[in-house]
C-alpha cells in the first residue's frame, strides 16, 4: 500500500528575511499535496544539507530575494556533493540575474526559477521531475 | 542512493543519517520490501526512552523539545526528535515547521530531527511514526522526543508509543484544561505547565493536581508530578529532564516498561493486521472489491451490507457469535 | 470681459443657498476655537436636495436611462470590486449613499486643522508648504553614501531616509560568518562609531530631516548618531532625526529581529523614552505600516494592526511614567499605497480620524497635537512591476497623486521604478524626484485642501474602512494586544493567508496588472541587475572594521560592555551605557551579542503554520 508524497525543504539561506515569496510557494506546494518541510531563517549551508538529509525529502527549494546567494547557494551544493547525496532536485527562486541563474545551473542547481514564474510552474516542474525518478527506478 | 532495505538498515546501524533517514521515508511511504528494513532492526531496538510530548498548539512545546534536547545533549545524551503535524484535509499535503524551533541543533550530528505529517491518522501520530522511531532506537539515539498536537481527548497515538508521555499546557487557557480530557489526562506521566512566568501558573497547576486526584489510582504507584517551565529561557528544565529519568527508572523497577512494551506490540500488531486483512481482502478479487466500494458510495449498499458482500451472509449477524 | 458686477450676480449660483443659518446653529455658545469637540451639523449641511425625490430621482434614471443601455450592451464584469478590499463598487455614487451612512459632516469630516482632522492635520494643507520630498538610498560604506546624499540634497531633497545593510539590522559585524555577501548591499554597512562620523559627513545647511531605518539594534543605531553629531559639533536640535525603533512590526513581517518580542518591546521604549527627555525635537518610534502593507496586507489589516502596535508602544511608554498628551505627538507612521486610487484616498483620510479617535476616546488626549497624526506616505512598491519598468513611472505618478489628494502626510517619498531590477541610477533617483514635482506643482491638487471630500463615493469608502479598522482593533484587543497577538503568531497567519490570495489573484488574472497578466510582452527580455560592488565594499568594510578593533583601548571596551550587561539585566534604561560604549568604538556586534546573552535569541514558529 503506497502513500507517496512528494517532501521539499524550503529555506532562505543567510540574512535574507523577505519571506512573501516562500510562504505563497510553501502553500502552493502544499495545496498541491506535497509535504514542506520549512527550516526558516537564518539557514547555513550546513543547515540545510544536514536537514534535507534527516527529512529525506525529494527537493531542495531555496529562495532568493537579497542577491547574497551566488556566496552561499553554490556551498550547499559542494556540501551535498561531500555527504555524497546526488539524488535530491535543488531548485532556486527569487530575483536572480541571468548570468548568475547560468553559474547556479553549472554549479547543479537543476532549474531556477524568477520573473514571471507562475507558482502552478514550480509545482509542476517538481512533480514532472519527481514522475521521471519513479518511472526510471520502476 | 541505495535502496535495499536490508543494506539501509545495516549503514543506519552504523550511523550513516541518510540510510536511516531513507528508510524512514520508505516505511512512511509504504514501500514493499521495507518492512524487511524494519524487521532487521528490530533486535538492535529497545534500548532508547520514548518521551512524547503532547499539548494544544501555543503551549510552546517545540521550544521546549527543543530545550529539553539542549539538556539531553549536555548529559551526552544521543537525540532523536520525531515531530508530527497535522496534514492538510483538503490536498493531503502538508506545512512541517518544528525544525524552525529546533535552529541550535540543526547541525549537531548526535542530534536527529525528523518532521512528520500524520497523512489523515487520526490519533495524533502518523501510521509511520511507530516505525520511524524504531528505526531511531536501532541507530542507537539513547533518547526519542515525540512531539505532537494534542487536541483533545482523541490524541491518545502517542501514549501507546512513548514510554513516558508529557501533557504540556500554558496559564491563560482556562476553559481550555477542561479540554484536556479523558484520554490524555487520563494517561499523562506528567504534565507540565510552559510560560510559568504568566499569570495564572499557578491556578493551572492547582486545576491539574485537582483533576489528577479524581483519575483511577496508577497500579504502578507512580503519581504523576507537575512540572513548571519557562522554556524560552530555559528555566525549569534541567528539573523536567530529571522527571523524564526517574519514571524511566520507575518504569523498569515497577515493571510497567514490560507492560508497555507488551501493549505496543499489541497495538502494532493489530494494526497491522487489520490494514493487511482489509488489504487482502480487497484484493482477492478485485472486480467484486470495487464494485462492492463503488455501490457503498452510491448507496446502493450500506455499510453492513458492503461488508456481507465481501466477507459472507450473516458475518455480521448474531447467530455468528463473534465479538 | 467679465465685470466685476457680473461677478457679483454670479457668485451666488455657485455657493449652495443655506436653508438655514450654515454653521451656528450650535445651541449655546459659538465652539471656542481650540475646543475639540465637533458640534452636530444640521441635516441640511450634508443633503444637497430633498432625498425622497431624490431617491424617486435615481429609480427613475435607473429605469429610463440606465437600464436601456444597459440591455444595449453590459457591463465590463461582474461585480466591480476594489482591489484591496474587495469591496462591491457601485456604478454610482449619490447623496443617498451618505444619509445611508449617517453622514454629518462636521462629525466625520469637519474642517482641516480640527479635530477629527479627516481633511488634515493643519488648516492650510499644502498652501503654505509644500510637503517634504524624501528619497530612500544609502549602500556601500559609509563613504559612498555621504557622497550619494550630499548629491541628493543639491538636487532639491531637504531630507532622505538611511536604510542599513542586513548584517548592521540584524545586528552583526561585517566580518561575521552570517554577513557575508550581504555587506553594503541593501544599506549602509556600520559596524563602528568610526563609520557613523563618515556616513554624516554632509552639508547640514541643506539637511532639515534625517529617517534612520534601525529596528532591532536601535539603541546602538541612535547612540552612534548621537556620538558622531557630537564629534562633528552638529546641534541635534538643529535639523529632525526621525528613527523608525518599529522592531514590533519586522517581528509580523519583515524578520530583522534578533531578542524575543517582550524585550525587543523593552529596548524600543528605551530608545523612546530617551528621545523625548533629551531631544524633544526628534521623532524616536515610526510605526511603519507600510511593510505590513508590503506584506499584503489590505488597507483595513495594515491600519488596524499598525494602530495596535502603536498602542502596544504607547502603552509601555506611558508605564514609564509620562502623559497621554507628552508622548502622543511623537508617534510617527509610515504607510504605503496601492493602485486602487479610491482606497488610497480613503485610506489616508480614515487613518487620520482613526489615530484621532483613539487617541481622544481610548487615551484621553486632550492637546490637538496628541490627535493630529503624523505620516510619511508614499507609492508602495508591491504595486510596481519588475516587467516594463518604465510602466512604473506612470504608477509612481499616480500614486503620489493619491497620496497629495488624500492629503495630511507631511511627507511623500518616491520609490524608484526600476528598483525591482536594476541598480539605483541617478536618472531613476531624478525621476522620482520629478515625479513629486510634476503633482505639486503642475497639477494643483495641492492648492486647495482635501478636495476630494464630500465626494459620496470617497466619503463612504472613508467611514466604511473606519468602521471595519475598529473592529478588527477590536479583535485584537481580545488577543490581548499587539504582543500577545504577535507571540501567537495571529499576524503572521493573517499576513501568510493574504499573501497567497493576493498571489493567486494575479496569477489567476482576476487582477489585472499590466505587463504581468494584461498586455504582457512574450517576448520580453528583462535583465536583472544586483548590487555587485558587495565585493569590493565589504572587503573595505572589513577593513576598516579590523583597524577600528586595534586601534581602540580594549579596557575600556570591555568595562563599558559590562555596563550595558548590567542595564540590561535591569530596569535601567539601555541607551546611556550604550552611548559610552560606542564612544570607546565597541562594535554594534558586540553590543548585541551582550543583549543577545542577556535577553536570548528569538525563533519564531514558522511563518506558515497554522495556515
Amino acid at each position: 500500500m503506497s502513500d507517496r508524497k512528494i517532501r521539499v525543504l524550503l529555506a532562505k539561506l543567510g540574512l535574507d528575511s523577505h519571506t512573501v515569496g516562500v510562504t505563497v510557494i510553501a502553500q502552493s506546494l502544499r495545496d498541491a499535496g506535497m509535504e514542506v518541510v520549512y527550516t526558516g531563517l537564518r539557514q547555513t549551508p550546513d543547515m540545510v544539507v544536514q536537514a534535507a538529509i534527516q527529512e529525506d525529502v525529494d527537493v531542495i527549494g531555496i529562495s532568493s530575494l537579497s542577491g547574497a546567494q551566488m556566496q552561499h547557494i553554490p556551498k550547499v551544493l559542494d556540501r551535498l556533493r561531500e555527504q555524497e547525496v546526488d539524488d535530491k532536485l535543488v531548485v532556486v527562486g527569487g530575483v536572480i540575474p541571468d548570468e548568475d541563474a547560468e553559474s547556479l545551473k553549472a554549479a547543479g542547481v537543476h532549474a531556477v526559477f524568477t520573473m514571471g514564474a507562475r507558482t502552478g510552474d514550480i509545482a509542476t516542474y517538481i512533480r514532472e521531475w519527481w514522475d521521471t525518478q519513479r518511472a526510471q527506478e520502476a | 542512493m541505495e535502496r535495499d532495505p536490508i543494506v539501509l538498515a545495516e549503514r543506519a546501524r552504523e550511523g550513516h543519517q541518510a540510510s536511516g533517514a531513507r528508510l524512514i521515508r520508505m516505511l512512511e511511504e509504504g514501500d514493499a520490501g521495507a518492512l524487511d528494513g524494519l524487521r532487521a532492526l528490530l533486535p538492535h531496538a529497545g534500548r532508547a526512552h520514548l518521551l512524547g510530548i503532547t499539548g494544544p498548539p501555543g503551549a510552546g512545546k517545540s521550544t521546549l523539545v527543543d530545550r529539553v534536547v539542549g539538556e539531553l545533549r549536555r548529559r551526552d545524551q544521543r537525540v532523536g526528535v520525531i515531530a508530527v503535524d497535522p496534514s492538510s484535509p483538503f490536498s493531503g499535503g502538508a506545512i512541517l515547521g518544528d525544525r524552525v524551533r529546533m535552529q541550535t541543533h540543526a547541525t549537531d550530528p548526535e542530534v536527529f530531527i525528523r518532521s512528520m505529517a500524520t497523512r489523515g491518522q487520526l490519533g495524533g501520530l502518523a501510521r509511520s511514526s511507530f516505525e520511524a522511531t524504531t528505526v531511531l532506537d536501532a541507530m542507537g539515539y539513547d533518547v526519542v522526543l515525540i512531539e505532537t498536537v494534542g487536541v483533545g481527548q482523541d490524541e491518545v497515538d502517542v501514549v501507546e508509543l512513548a514510554h513516558t508521555t508529557a501533557v504540556v499546557s500554558i496559564p491563560g487557557m482556562g476553559d481550555d484544561i477542561q479540554a484536556i480530557k479523558a484520554g490524555i489526562l487520563e494517561i499523562g506521566d506528567l504534565f507540565v505547565v510552559n510560560k510559568a512566568d504568566l499569570p495564572g501558573a499557578d491556578r493551572v497547576a492547582k486545576q491539574l493536581t485537582a483533576m489528577l486526584h479524581l483519575r483511577e489510582a496508577p497500579r504502578d504507584g507512580w503519581e504523576p508530578p507537575i512540572v513548571k517551565t519557562e522554556a524560552e529561557r530555559a528555566r525549569g528544565i534541567p528539573e523536567l529532564v530529571d522527571v523524564f529519568e526517574s519514571h524511566r527508572d520507575h518504569l523498569e523497577s515497577s515493571g510497567s516498561l514490560h507492560r508497555k512494551a507488551v501493549r505496543r506490540r499489541e497495538r502494532v500488531f493489530h494494526d497491522l493486521l487489520r490494514e493487511r486483512a482489509a488489504a487482502r481482502v480487497l484484493a482477492a478479487e478485485p472486480d467484486a472489491g470495487r464494485g462492492v466500494l463503488s455501490a457503498l458510495a452510491s448507496g446502493e449498499l450500506d455499510p453492513y451490507a458492503a461488508v456481507e458482500a465481501l466477507l459472507g451472509p450473516d458475518e455480521l449477524s448474531a447467530s455468528r457469535g463473534v465479538a | 470681459m467679465i465685470g466685476s458686477s457680473d461677478l457679483c450676480t454670479r457668485v451666488p449660483e455657485l455657493v449652495p443657498a443655506p436653508e438655514e443659518p450654515a454653521m451656528s446653529t450650535a445651541p449655546n455658545e459659538p465652539p471656542a476655537p481650540d475646543e475639540v469637540d465637533a458640534p452636530q451639523s444640521p441635516a441640511s449641511l450634508s443633503a444637497v436636495s430633498d432625498s425622497d425625490s431624490a431617491r424617486q430621482a435615481e429609480k427613475n434614471w435607473r429605469r429610463d436611462v440606465l437600464d436601456p443601455a444597459l440591455a444595449e450592451q453590459p457591463e465590463r464584469q461582474d461585480p466591480f470590486v476594489s482591489q484591496q478590499m474587495q469591496w462591491p463598487v457601485k456604478d454610482l455614487y449619490t447623496p443617498g449613499d451618505l444619509e445611508e451612512i449617517g453622514f454629518d459632516y462636521l462629525k466625520d469630516v469637519g474642517f482641516p486643522g480640527q479635530y477629527p482632522y479627516t481633511r488634515g492635520t493643519t488648516p492650510t494643507g499644502y498652501r503654505q508648504d509644500l510637503w517634504t520630498m524624501l528619497q530612500v538610498t544609502g549602500f556601500g560604506t559609509a563613504n559612498d553614501s555621504a557622497e550619494r546624499w550630499a548629491k541628493m540634497l543639491e538636487q532639491g531633497l531637504n531630507g532622505f531616509i538611511i536604510e542599513y545593510d542586513l548584517p548592521t539590522t540584524n545586528g552583526y559585524d561585517s566580518d561575521h560568518p552570517l554577513a557575508e555577501g550581504e555587506v553594503a548591499r541593501a544599506g549602509t554597512a556600520i559596524d563602528t562609531l568610526a563609520d557613523m562620523e563618515q556616513a554624516l559627513d554632509l552639508p547640514w545647511d541643506k539637511l532639515s530631516h534625517l529617517n534612520s531605518v534601525c529596528n532591532a539594534p536601535q539603541p546602538v543605531n541612535l547612540a552612534m548618531i548621537l556620538a558622531a553629531l557630537e564629534k562633528r559639533e552638529i546641534d541635534p536640535s538643529s535639523f529632525t532625526l526621525q528613527m523608525s525603533n518599529a522592531i514590533l512590526i519586522e517581528y509580523t513581517c519583515v524578520g530583522r529581529y534578533i531578542y524575543p518580542p517582550k524585550h525587543g518591546l523593552r529596548i524600543a521604549t528605551d530608545c523612546i523614552e530617551y528621545v523625548i527627555r533629551h531631544h524633544p525635537n526628534w521623532i524616536p518610534i515610526t510605526v511603519v505600516s507600510a511593510q505590513i502593507y508590503a506584506a499584503r496586507a489590505n488597507p483595513v489589516q495594515e491600519l488596524a494592526f499598525g494602530f495596535s502596535i502603536a498602542m502596544e508602544y504607547l502603552d509601555a511608554t506611558l508605564a514609564r511614567g509620562f502623559d497621554i498628551d507628552e508622548v502622543a505627538p511623537y508617534w510617527s507612521f509610515v504607510t504605503g499605497l496601492e493602485m486602487d486610487f479610491f482606497e488610497a484616498v480613503s485610506k489616508l483620510r480614515a487613518y487620520r480620524k482613526i489615530w484621532a479617535r483613539l487617541m481622544k476616546e481610548r487615551y484621553g488626549a486632550k492637546k490637538p497635537e496628541s490627535m493630529q497624526l503624523r505620516l510619511i506616505s508614499s507609492p508602495g512598491t508591491t504595486g510596481l512591476t519588475l516587467q516594463q519598468p518604465l510602466n512604473n513611472i506612470a504608477r509612481l505618478g499616480i500614486q503620489t497623486l493619491a497620496c497629495a489628494l488624500g492629503g495630511g502626510a507631511y511627507a511623500i517619498t518616491t520609490p524608484l521604478h526600476d528598483e525591482a531590477h536594476a541598480l539605483p541610477s541617478e536618472e531613476a533617483v531624478r525621476v522620482g524626484i520629478a515625479v513629486q514635482n510634476i503633482v505639486a506643482h503642475e497639477t494643483g491638487v495641492a492648492d486647495t485642501v482635501d478636495p476630494l471630500a464630500g465626494s459620496y463615493m470617497v466619503e463612504s469608502m472613508t467611514r466604511r474602512m473606519e468602521d471595519e479598522v475598529f473592529a478588527e482593533i477590536e479583535r485584537v484587543d481580545a488577543l490581548g494586544g499587539a504582543l500577545a497577538a504577535i507571540e501567537a503568531g495571529y499576524f503572521q497567519k493573517e499576513l501568510a493567508r493574504s499573501q497567497r490570495d493576493r498571489h493567486r489573484e494575479i496569477e489567476d488574472g482576476i487582477r489585472k496588472q499590466v505587463g504581468v497578466n494584461h498586455l504582457v510582452q512574450e517576448d520580453e527580455k528583462r535583465s536583472i541587475e544586483m548590487f555587485k560592488l558587495g565585493q569590493e565594499a565589504e572587503k573595505k568594510q572589513v577593513a576598516q572594521l579590523v583597524r577600528v578593533r586595534t586601534d581602540r583601548d580594549e579596557t575600556l571596551v570591555a568595562k563599558t560592555l559590562e555596563r550595558v550587561r548590567e542595564a540590561a539585566t535591569s530596569d535601567e534604561n539601555l541607551v546611556p551605557p550604550i552611548l559610552e560604549a560606542v564612544k570607546a568604538y565597541a562594535t554594534q556586534g558586540e553590543i548585541c551579542d551582550v543583549m543577545r546573552d542577556v535577553f536570548g535569541v528569538y525563533h519564531p514558529d514558522s511563518l506558515t503554520s497554522g495556515v
